[in-house]
């Protein structure tokens, strides 16, 4: 009886075991790591030492200035999401080859993007050349190059990688929803503006919540890849982000214990917004309920 | 001297643990970059096993380089190398492994918290390498090789460069002698005299304006990816020092990184910012972009380094159309005509059981049949007095051996601390393409990258102290 009982936590065992390997044991090591105060040559404390470093580094708060900025390409890629996978929905001719096309920026990889986006932003690169062609030339900047463009630039690359992914999510669920309930929207007189609404965005609610969430997320730790390929954190450290903080303390500047602590801060920011999540998940579940 | 030496030893150790610590936590953590790194050094260890397996019961020796990006050539000329090495002795089967840039730093900091890597490992001259010496992830070169061949085959200059706590620590690789090439054919075009380029600052501003005015880039720089400010640096600002010794003040304590004599140079690259004496797209593209709008023709000089130089001697016309120039002098000190031949070294890991094979291949490397195949194959000279000056083809290569054996010998970005550059030279220079950029603001940039490394890596700075440069 009692073996009956203990059956299923064997059996779970190892896959608990595995995960506390893979991500428990690293995630408290870091933890651990980010308290270890080094003094001459090594660790002589533990405290709050290197968190009160990077927090008086002004790089550090630039950095995070900039995964906020990133924020903001959420709600935008959203809106536009929704719009596009609207408008694929409506099974427009060739709807099909345009949500493959939608699609196939999120399948490259990040490393190509980011090469091929700096040969097309530079000053004399295809951008601009195809703008002055077009009769548009006051518009020409040096999108990589100015400190005052170069993160939105960026922004800007990472929302055309990103948006098929928006899309793609939100069609699917569209596809998935009931016919049934359009048709009798249709029949109580609601417009088209109408019921999407009341009918589509509620459907859509916990795919958006889990988009979101994810963006979030990524916008905090996995935008080192175009930053490095992009700009380097340049020009004049004005797109450096909390990755690319804790790789040059890391792997440049040999201090494994600061880039600890950044990680930490960017682990604890990652679990408030899945925190986050959870709670309007829960909130969403009520209203369809 | 000696206690001085045990506590830096038992503090280097110390450190050594609290970075593999680190290390072993974000390879877990799933950082992306992190992984990334371990994946690279797991391939590495993969090849490692695979060398073991391979060696058919010789020692098996490991060793990481870099180098094709600066001496194109460089991989084949190691191909070579080892090749004969394991021809000629039946003990040791070298393996070299060919690093990318982005690997180069990460890949064997991961390996070397882990103890598992390569036998000899390249790294960037200077401080570069010594800050791994002080990880302790490297061992003593100078234990395995005799002080009295090192001095008798390895330049002074060279050696300075990775001599600390009293060992020579780096075997010095290859040099890259650096200078500025210009075109001679762009020079006529702009009524300038092509052999004799010049020398002071107020004729190289004139000289300047007058390629200007054929509508070519006089400069070449590419600085997006922050690499530019070591050269800039290393050019101009050492010219107004009279030791190394002062150069390397303002890190060791007690001097300010204030005053003409250590920012003058900033000045002088704001006169070429404000006179629009470069190309107009220089924060969006990156050095090696910069550099390469010499051959294109689209700029009559560039930074560039020997090998490099050599290279574009051979494919752009030979002595008709390139010729390299020193920085123009501008400031007061005995460094204001040095000429900055910054090494590249090989070192051997902490962590090999090979130690001695390793330095045995190390001084193969400087016969004078490896050191002749080596410029053969990749133009880049070998840092050894056995160099023979009638072994090189080019005109810009003997003009240069002919500043190394004349000159002082002083690359200022080998001598301070990394973070100095990363978090004040560089974002400060990049200030001055800003509209708003001021000399000031640079100045600033870097006085308070100084103080921020001093509080972030007191441990560096320690080290860095107790540096007494090689007599």
């Amino acid at each position: 009886m009692r073996t009956k009982r203990l059956a299923p936590y064997a059996l779970l065992a190892p896959a608990m075991a595995l995960l506390a390997l893979v991500f428990a044991y690293p995630v408290v090591a870091v933890v651990n790591q980010s308290l270890s105060v080094p003094g001459l040559f090594g660790v002589t404390h533990r405290g709050f030492g290197n968190f009160s470093i990077i927090f008086k580094d002004p790089l550090f708060w630039s950095s995070l200035e900039n995964n906020l900025k990133l924020f903001l390409t959420i709600p935008f890629m959203v809106i536009v999401g929704l719009l596009i996978a609207s408008l694929l929905y409506s099974r427009t001719s060739g709807w099909r080859i345009y949500r493959s096309l939608a699609f196939l920026p999120y399948v490259l990889a990040v490393p190509v993007i980011g090469v091929v986006f700096s040969y097309m932003l530079e000053k004399d690169g295809v951008l601009n050349e195809a703008l002055s062609s077009v009769g548009l030339g006051f518009l020409r900047h040096d999108w990589l190059g100015n400190p005052s463009l170069a993160i939105w630039s960026v922004a800007a690359v990472i929302v055309w990688q990103q948006l098929g992914f928006a899309i793609v999510l939100f069609l699917s669920r569209m596809i998935a929803i009931d016919e049934s309930l359009y048709d009798a929207a249709k029949v109580d007189g609601a417009n088209s503006f109408q019921r999407f609404l009341y009918i589509t965005l509620p459907q859509l609610a916990r795919v958006i919540e889990f988009f979101v969430a994810i963006s979030f997320i990524n916008m905090l730790s996995w935008v080192f890849s175009y930053i490095y390929v992009m700009t380097g954190g340049g020009p004049v450290q004005k797109t450096y982000v909390l990755e690319l903080y804790v790789y040059e303390d890391a792997f440049r500047n040999g201090l494994s214990n600061l880039a600890s602590a950044a990680s930490v801060v960017i682990l604890t920011v990652a679990t408030i917004v899945l925190a986050f999540q959870a709670v309007v998940r829960t909130r969403v579940d009520r209203i369809a309920v | 001297m000696n206690s001085t030496s045990h506590t830096d030893s038992g503090d280097a150790r110390e450190s050594r643990l609290v970075r593999r610590e680190f290390l072993r936590n974000t390879g877990g953590a799933g950082l992306g970059m992190a992984l990334a790194s371990l994946l690279a050094a797991c391939g590495s260890s993969s090849k490692t096993s695979s060398a073991s397996a391979a060696s058919g019961g010789r020692t098996p020796l490991l060793i990481w380089y870099w180098g094709e990006q600066e001496a194109p050539g460089m991989q084949k000329f190691m191909e070579q190398a080892v090749a004969r090495y394991n021809a000629q002795q039946k003990r040791v089967k070298v393996t070299a492994v060919l690093q990318s840039s982005d690997t180069l730093y990460s890949a064997f900091a991961t390996a070397a918290q882990a103890g598992k890597g390569p036998d000899i490992q390249y790294l960037w001259g200077g401080t570069q390498a010594l800050v791994d010496v002080w990880l302790g992830y490297l061992a003593p070169l100078s234990d395995y090789i005799d002080e009295s061949w090192l001095n008798a085959n390895i330049p002074q200059g060279a050696r300075s460069q990775t001599y600390w706590d009293g060992k020579q620590w780096g075997m010095p690789f290859y040099q890259i002698g650096t200078a500025l090439p210009y075109n001679k054919k762009l020079f006529r075009a702009a009524k300038l005299d092509p052999e004799q380029p010049p020398t002071t600052w107020s004729d190289f501003m004139a000289a300047l304006e007058k390629l200007k005015g054929t509508g070519v880039s006089p400069i070449g720089l590419g600085f997006k990816d922050q690499f530019l400010g070591g050269w800039l640096i290393s050019y101009f600002g050492q010219q107004n020092f009279n030791s190394i010794a002062e150069a390397i003040a303002p890190f060791k304590g007690g001097t300010a990184y204030a005053g003409p004599t250590y920012t003058e140079w900033i000045s002088r690259v704001k006169d070429l910012v404000d006179n629009g004496f470069s190309n107009n797209d220089v924060l969006s593209i990156n050095l090696y972009q910069g550099q390469n709008l010499f051959p294109t023709r689209k700029a009559a000089i560039v930074t560039s380094v020997q090998p490099q130089i050599t290279s574009f001697y051979r494919t752009m016309g030979g002595a008709d159309t390139v010729g390299v120039m020193l920085p123009p002098a501008f400031g007061t000190g005995t460094l204001a005509r040095s000429f900055g031949v910054p090494a590249q070294v090989l070192l051997i890991t902490k962590f090999s059981s090979h130690k001695e094979e390793a330095a045995e291949f190390l001084k193969f490397l400087h016969t004078p049949e490896m050191m002749q195949l080596m410029y053969k194959v990749s133009g880049a000279i070998t840092p050894d007095n056995k160099f023979d000056q009638a072994w090189l083809d080019t005109e810009t290569d003997k003009t240069m051996l002919g500043w190394q054996k004349s000159l002082p010998d002083f690359w200022y970005q080998y001598y301070y601390p990394l973070q100095f550059e990363t978090n004040g030279v560089d974002p400060g220079l990049q200030k001055l393409w800003e509209p708003n950029g001021s000399v000031a603001g640079a100045v600033s940039s870097m006085q308070s990258a100084i103080q921020q490394w001093k509080n972030q890596s007191p441990a560096q700075a320690q080290a860095y102290s107790s540096w007494q440069l090689l007599a």
